[in-house]
């Protein structure tokens, strides 16, 4: 006989710890707990039987794994908050008692913690950094805007501004920006730094409040985390990009409002080429390289003033930045290994939102209603210059009457030109003005659009996610249009060839030729197929019945399963099928007005 | 004023006494000795003058230690307390009291049983003084006052009266208080050192060198930290805090050596959808319906937590006001909520539905109705095809049977019953041609009309013939009535069985294969199964008790067995051996039809609450397949004789065909493949099809419906 086995010793009673027992153990305060949760990122989990887990209690409670608990109370943290709560006692004693110098010594000496060595073993490579930084930068970008208050110091929004202003000039170093979605809730953005998707949200420049039903704490528990962690990331691409870290600073530039302008990029010197370090030219903490030149001459000569055909002279812009990138690179390994290389057929075929040079050949300029951070991150993402009226902030690179601009972002209604001189005259003839959705769509498009459509004061086409639908087989905005058109081509030309849409071509053609040939009247013989096919579609299909019949021998539990599939999908498609039916009503009702 | 006076005088002497106590020793023991010599006198006077309360008095004059008396100092100005001195002479001495017993401090119990206690200072003995016995020692405690002051002297072994002073003592014992009567715990202090700085020091010892000399130790210790300080290894002042901002570096460098399991990394939020744009195409735009449902349904219950909106241009989008709530939702959701990884449920629906061969390659099977023969206004309750497939008798509610042909549905004959029709059946037999019609509380025989002269004589002979077989010995209940030769036309029944009275209407009558027995089912009270013989017209029951209602009967198709279903079990039973067989348990809460595969292995049954079970006799107790396909509970079951097909009819209306093919071998299981649902019957008050037949040599279906109906089903 094997050794009687006792309740609670072995299996899910084990293995799970609620959450009581766990600060039991680690001999901490609730809030505590958390801390140490939120920063070693340990969540609970759900057991198969709560009651087993729970000795047979069914009360509710969270579980966690009971060898997650033991490693927290491995943490040096946990010893190190347990020292914060000694000195937060010692300190108030030394306060009630008025010993200022003792309370002023204690503070001096107050014990803290570093996150270093959490990040590093919750994010044991680079890649899962990257890869998990997401929340990290919608939760920087958010406090980097904030207004402090008691519970957030000033310095903290500090380091959250710098970070965010660190990452951001990487992504429009490196071009890594992709898509890009204006949406009710603030900016999307999408990036790809390493091989990974980042994606991250920005408010509207807006002044937030924080909620009172928010717990600050937690928030700022994670926010502790996350800027740890960004710090690491933005050190670790940068030293591999070859750039300084951090990036030098200009105070001024800052108190000015420069935002991301008042950092500057900066290369690591490197000891061997130190002299060919010459003509780095740098306009604004942007360097301007000899390549940037020469498309800016080849710009101003192939005069993109006056664009016949606005498409064409953009596709020639991208093809010829890419001869510059790929031609010489060719001409020089030939010898060696030509079949790896890019060739531009590779280049053509890659998808079209790889093109981040896209504004390469375009000059902005930003009215003063329209967001700057949002648009100088955009268009200098991808390779565009862009100016700004100094009442916005320091440090624009191009005034207002600078000849080289040729595109105004405007976001107000339509201008009177009442009182202008020829010369603003002849500046706004030269410049094309368009609303600010246009830049994003056309980086989602990965081509320049056609500016007309989105010029001021016009009715703005329909903005779309870049990131298409959250399924398979969902409603396409895209698509419908041109069904409906198709549908609304169908219905003009009246039911005359209803028969031929349905039928195959082929067969109708053979049936048509033996009908002459046997001398039916051809009125009759359309009218017969049109019967045909309105049979064919009225029939069900057999297979569906079979199916019908068959769902019987299923059992029940693949019945279960069969019935919630076909629940979603119904869902889906009932989904899809309103808004295709509001569109329908959305299409005739213009469609009235625009005859009336 | 006296004792005033004197009292200065010695204070006098008394105040060097206390400046120079250690110097001048000759002048205070003259002070002494001569405060002394006054003392006495002015104890007395104070006791005759001064002192009037009995108490103090008492206390005073049984003083056993000497008294102290109070001055006040010269000097000091202070009252002091001075006590007398002890006289040197034989008075003085406890040792000179008169004490006649010598023997000292030795255990008395040596004298115990001696005449005399011990010897006096002369060597004489001391006699043991007379001691009364128990009543004198009491009387002695009555009458002496004192006896109660008086204690047992151990020496002298007698009581002796105890001293006022001995008194004295154990009262301030008794009351927890100093012995001495003139111990004053409040004196005042005598400060030895105090604040006044004399001019003389006490000790003439000269002052230690390390008083003024700085300490070489102390030093070294110094220079050390100074040292340290200037090498910088110590910052004075340094808070310990380090600086905010942490230092940064390469954290990745060293590669990832954890041994931990890496963690289930956080699932991403969904990505914006085309919904959530700030000029999203207009068919997002929710109506003022879907508004007020978004508005009314709680946050968690909503799909979105947004309302899709429009603005016209860029500069109007205002602030999203959820901004934090959401990123804090998120955050409760990174550190709050189980991680599960499930496997997304990405299957084709399709292909969870089983495979079988298709229909149209397991024709012939019964597919649309050819022709409709109604009983109006009525059920049509019962029918029964003919073995050879011909010919169709059905019944109604209203009594009317109706023989008609299953080709074009030309009524031939019709008979009337009294009462509702409960079944009819066709004799099995070929060679014989007859049918049994079940009404309340009878069974009748009926002859169809135009029948070839051989098997009408036959026929004629079975059920009237011309010598009656010899009676049971016990009496039955049952009655076998055979219509006379004069009076019998074809319009009536030739013979009749009348079951016994309150049977009931027969729910079922079931042939056994050769057609001499037949059993019924009877729905009443007094029903039961009886099984009827024709040749020897007889009945019997087959069960004495059963328990359970019995809902239907059935020969098996080759044995001698007998299949009998109760409401939820289904009993088989071997009529040769007459035991218990087999019980299945269908697990259908009320069985309503029940039938046999012509093999005799398969049984399906039933249920009214829709249920079709299937069952392998060779494999278990419990059903191989139960399916569930109709909406409403299934009336009636049957198994096609020759083919492999079965029917199912229920109240919803429906029949539905399967094909049912059952192998020889073992293991194989059978085959069933739904092939057909034939429509076509009308519900009435909740009734569908009641009852269906196949044609024994077509692949033909026979359904009886509520609406009246008999249809013929073609393939």
């Amino acid at each position: 006989m094997g050794r009687l086995r006792q309740k609670g010793k072995a299996g899910a009673a084990k293995a799970y710890v609620t959450r009581s027992a766990a600060i039991k153990k680690l001999q901490c305060s609730l809030a505590d707990f958390r801390r140490l949760c939120i920063l070693k990122g340990i969540f609970p989990r759900e057991p198969h039987s709560r009651k087993k887990a729970n000795k047979g209690n069914s009360a509710p409670t969270s579980f966690y794994y009971a060898k997650d608990i033991a490693f927290l109370a491995h943490e040096p943290i946990l010893k190190k908050l347990r020292e914060h709560k000694a000195f937060a006692k010692k300190l108030s004693k030394a306060l009630g008692r008025g010993e200022w110098s003792d309370a002023k010594n204690l503070e001096e000496n107050k014990p803290v913690y570093t996150l270093d060595h959490l990040v590093k073993e919750r994010y044991p490579s680079f890649i899962d950094a990257v890869r998990d930084i997401d929340d990290a930068l919608c939760m920087i970008f958010l406090f980097s805007t904030l207004p402090s208050n008691d519970r957030i110091p000033p310095t903290l929004i500090e380091n959250c501004a710098r970070l965010a202003a660190e990452w951001q000039l990487y992504i429009m170093r490196t071009k890594a920006l992709r898509k890009c979605f204006l949406s009710i809730k603030g900016v999307y953005y999408q990036a790809e730094v390493c091989d990974q998707t980042v994606t991250w949200l920005i408010p509207y420049q807006f002044t937030q409040s924080i909620p009172a039903d928010v717990d600050v704490r937690v928030m700022l528990t994670f926010l502790e985390l996350y800027q740890t962690l960004l710090g690491f990331v933005n050190f670790k691409l940068y030293t591999d990009a070859g750039l300084v870290y951090p990036p030098p600073l200009d105070m001024k530039k800052l108190e000015g409002g420069a935002g991301v302008g008042a950092f500057s990029i900066q290369e690591v010197a490197k000891p061997g080429n130190g002299v060919q370090k010459v003509k780095a030219v740098e306009i604004d903490g942007r360097k301007v390289s000899t390549k940037d030149v020469r498309q800016t001459i080849q710009d101003i000569s192939a005069n993109p003033t006056e664009p016949t055909d606005v498409d064409m002279v953009t596709s020639e812009a991208v093809v010829e930045a890419d001869d510059d990138e790929f031609v010489p690179i060719a001409s020089k390994t030939s010898d060696a290994q030509p079949t790896d290389l890019p060739t531009l057929k590779s280049i053509q075929a890659l998808p079209a939102s790889l093109s981040t040079t896209l504004f390469a050949s375009c000059v902005f300029f930003l009215s003063r209603e329209t967001s700057r951070p949002v648009f100088e991150f955009l268009v200098r993402s991808f390779g565009g210059r862009i100016g700004w009226e100094a009442t916005v902030g320091e440090g624009s690179p191009l005034t207002v009457d600078d000849p080289s601009i040729t595109h105004v972002i405007i976001d107000r209604p339509v201008l009177e030109h009442t009182s202008e001189t020829a010369e603003e005259r002849e500046r706004r003839l030269s410049r094309k003005y368009v609303q600010p959705q246009w830049v994003v769509d056309s980086i989602n498009a990965g081509k320049i659009l056609l500016e007309d459509t989105y010029g001021p004061g016009k009715t703005l086409p329909p903005h779309l996610s870049p990131f298409g639908e959250a399924y398979e087989g969902a409603y396409d905005p895209l698509a419908t249009d041109e069904a409906m058109a198709a549908e609304s081509d169908v219905d003009e030309e009246a039911d005359e060839e209803m028969g031929d849409a349905v039928k195959d071509d082929a067969e109708l053609r053979a049936a048509e030729l033996a009908a002459e040939v046997a001398g039916v009247d051809p009125a009759a013989f359309e009218k017969k197929v049109k019967k045909a096919s309105k049979q064919k579609s009225t029939a069900p299909a057999p297979a569906d019945e079979e199916d019908d019949m068959n769902k019987m021998m299923m059992s029940r539990r693949q019945k279960k399963l069969y019935d919630k599939v076909k629940h979603s999908q119904g869902k889906r498609s009932d989904e899809r099928a309103k808004l295709e039916e509001k569109k329908r009503e959305i299409t005739k009702k213009k469609r009235k007005d625009t005859k009336a | 004023m006296h004792s005033d006076e004197e009292g200065d005088d010695e204070a006098e002497s008394d105040g060097d006494v206390e400046e120079f106590p250690e110097i001048d020793v000759g002048s205070d023991s003259d002070g002494d000795s001569e405060f002394n010599s006054d003392n006495v006198e002015g104890d007395l006077d104070e006791e005759e003058v001064d002192e009037e309360e009995e108490s103090d008095s008492d206390a005073e004059s049984l003083h056993v230690f000497p008294r102290a008396k109070t001055v006040t100092s010269d000097i000091t100005g202070q009252p002091k307390r001075v006590y007398p001195e002890i006289e040197p002479d034989y008075d003085s001495d406890s040792s000179t009291e008169e004490a006649p017993n010598r023997v000292g401090n030795v255990p008395m119990h040596w004298y115990d049983d001696l005449p005399h206690i011990g010897y006096d200072m002369d060597g004489k003995r001391v006699l043991r003084p007379a001691r009364g016995d128990e009543l004198d020692k009491f009387l002695a405690t009555v009458e002496d006052p004192s006896a109660w002051t008086s204690a047992f002297d151990k020496n002298a072994q007698t009581d002796k009266p105890l001293s006022a002073e001995e008194l004295d003592i154990i009262k301030r014992l008794y009351d927890h208080e100093n012995p001495d009567g003139n111990y004053d715990p409040y004196e005042p202090t005598v400060e030895w050192f105090t604040s006044q700085v004399e001019v003389m020091p006490l000790s003439a010892a000269p002052e230690p060198k390390r008083r003024w000399i700085p300490s070489k130790w102390e030093k070294k210790k110094v220079m050390k930290i100074l040292r340290a300080i200037r090498a910088g290894r110590i910052v004075p002042n340094k808070p310990k805090t380090s600086s905010k901002r942490t230092q940064l570096y390469d954290i990745w460098k060293s590669d990832a050596s954890t041994t931990l399991a890496p963690a289930l990394p956080a699932p991403k939020p969904k990505l914006p959808t085309n919904a959530e744009s700030y000029n999203p195409p207009e068919e997002y735009l929710p109506t003022d319906q879907e508004r007020k449902e978004w508005e009314d349904k709680d946050a968690e219950d909503r799909e979105r937590d947004y309302l899709p909106q429009k603005y016209s241009s860029l500069r109007l989008v205002p602030g999203y006001d959820r901004f934090i709530k959401e990123r804090f939702s998120r955050q409760l959701d990174l550190y709050l909520a189980p991680r599960i990884q499930r496997a997304k449920l990405n299957i084709d629906p399709k292909s969870l539905i089983p495979k079988l061969p298709s229909p149209n390659s397991l024709r012939p099977f019964p597919t649309y109705k050819s022709l409709t023969f109604s009983h109006p206004s009525s059920y049509a309750r019962c029918l029964s095809v003919h073995p050879s497939g011909t010919w169709v008798v059905s019944g109604d509610d209203n009594g009317i049977v109706s023989l008609w042909e299953i080709n074009v549905g030309r009524e031939v004959k019709r008979w009337k019953f009294s009462g509702k029709i409960g079944a009819v059946e066709w004799c099995p037999r070929t060679d014989v041609c007859y049918f049994v019609v079940g009404i309340e509380e009878t069974l009748h025989f009926v002859i169809p009309p135009n029948l070839p002269a051989a098997v009408y004589e036959l026929t004629y002979k079975l059920l009237a013939p011309a010598t009656l077989p010899p009676a049971p010995e016990t009496p039955s209940p049952i009655k076998w009535t055979t219509a006379s030769s004069s009076k019998w036309t074809i319009d009536t029944p030739l013979l009749s069985i009348q079951l016994s009275s309150g049977s009931g209407l027969p729910r079922q009558i079931a042939w056994h294969r050769k057609g001499d027995y037949l059993s019924t089912v009877s729905s009443g009270a007094q029903g039961g199964v009886w099984i009827h013989q024709i040749t020897r017209r007889h009945s019997q029951a087959p069960f004495k008790k059963i328990r359970g209602d019995i809902q239907l009967v059935r020969f098996h198709p080759t044995k001698p067995h007998f299949f009998v279903a109760t409401q939820q079990y289904v009993r088989i039973y071997n009529l040769a051996e007459q035991t218990l067989l087999k019980t299945l348990m269908p697990g259908i809460k009320w069985i309503s039809s029940m039938d046999i595969h012509a093999s005799g292995d398969h049984v399906i049954v039933g249920g009214y609450d829709r249920k079709l079970c299937w069952f392998d006799l060779d494999l278990s107790s419990k059903p191989y397949k139960v399916l569930r396909y109709h909406s409403r509970a299934i009336r009636s079951l049957q198994f096609h004789p020759t083919y492999p097909l079965f029917a199912s009819s229920s109240d919803d209306g429906t029949i539905q065909i399967f094909h049912s093919r059952v192998f020889s071998d073992l293991m194989t299981d059978p085959l069933i493949v739904p092939l057909k649902i034939l429509r076509g019957h009308e519900n009435k008050e909740g009734l569908g099809v009641l009852q269906v037949k196949w044609c024994p040599n077509q692949p033909w279906l026979v359904s009886g419906g509520a609406d009246g109906a008999v249809n013929v089903w073609c393939s």
